[in-house]
């Protein structure tokens, strides 16, 4: 049994279907919810396996680089700046219309 | 041996957790125990960097994104008072959108996967770690270096949080008045 496990050791491509499956994930949330803030998490997700692939084709494609990791470092930051923008539109908008659920802000629709 | 067999198994373990986490984060009713999922599926991501050698970006993602980002979404939670709210159920037609677009953005792209290979560009391996290597990268003006990038995401950090503070302190004007 242990030797069927060490055979098993996962390549790029399995490295590849989970975070693609993660991302699918995060595009599913994206979709559904109706709460911004169920939304900015879905994205989150999709970010983080974004970051997740940068590291993997830096460890499969160009093991003796770091750029694809220095690309992951980059993502985090930018995701950290999107989320404070978010937040605070938020904030501002619960403070005006009391509510955050995106199936009612149709403003611009009227 | 017994190596390999640790590294095989923790992958599968971090991934079978990491996909559970995620399909909860998205589908949890309450708004706050999906942010809490959502740490969860980021944990198991820091998992997933120090399997492929990125002990640093593990580091970074557990300070950043555990300790950072998902109490930023907590306090988003809490201001917007969605913590109380539980969310009704998507209906029908939306649920099934979704699970259409998810389902084949990831059958397209395993497909395509499955059919390219991927071959190594530049063999050679890091000696020793790769947080000298990144700092080095970080701060180099060469042509290799990242110290431009490394000051317009310096910028633009600034200003998302001077722009934070503009929007989130006071009250809009009403419309009309």
């Amino acid at each position: 049994m242990f030797e069927s496990i060490a055979n098993h050791s996962p390549g790029i491509f399995q490295w590849l279907v989970v975070s693609t499956l993660l991302f699918s994930i995060g595009i599913y949330g994206v979709l559904t919810r109706r709460n911004a803030i169920g939304i900015l998490m879905a994205v989150e997700l999709m970010l983080n396996s974004g970051a997740l692939n940068f590291v993997i084709f830096d460890r499969y494609v160009a093991p003796g680089a770091v750029d694809g990791r220095i690309m992951a470092i980059f993502i985090i930051a930018v995701a950290a700046a999107e989320v404070v923008a978010g937040m605070a539109i938020f904030v501002a908008l619960f403070k005006q219309r009391r509510t955050v659920d995106v199936t009612r802000m149709d403003m611009m629709k009227h | 041996m017994l190596n390999q067999v640790v590294t095989n198994l923790l992958f599968y373990v971090f991934a079978g957790l990491a996909v559970f986490f995620a399909i909860a984060v998205v589908c949890s009713r309450r708004i706050l125990r999906a942010a809490v999922y959502l740490m969860s599926v980021l944990a198991m991501s820091a998992g997933f960097y120090v399997l492929l050698g990125a002990e640093f970006l593990a580091g970074v993602q557990i300070l950043v994104y555990v300790g950072g980002i998902v109490v930023l979404l907590v306090f988003a939670v809490m201001l917007t008072r969605s913590a109380e709210l539980l969310e009704d159920k998507p209906s029908l037609v939306r649920k099934s959108l979704g699970l259409l677009a998810a389902g084949a953005f990831f059958a397209m792209t395993v497909g395509l996967f499955g059919l390219s290979a991927f071959p190594a560009l530049r063999e050679g391996a890091l000696a020793g770690g790769d947080t000298a290597e990144i700092g080095r990268r970080l701060l180099d003006r060469g042509a290799q270096g990242y110290v431009l990038p490394f000051e317009v995401i310096s910028f633009l950090l600034l200003s998302v949080a001077i722009g934070g503070i503009v929007l989130a302190r006071k009250l809009l004007p009403k419309e009309g008045a």
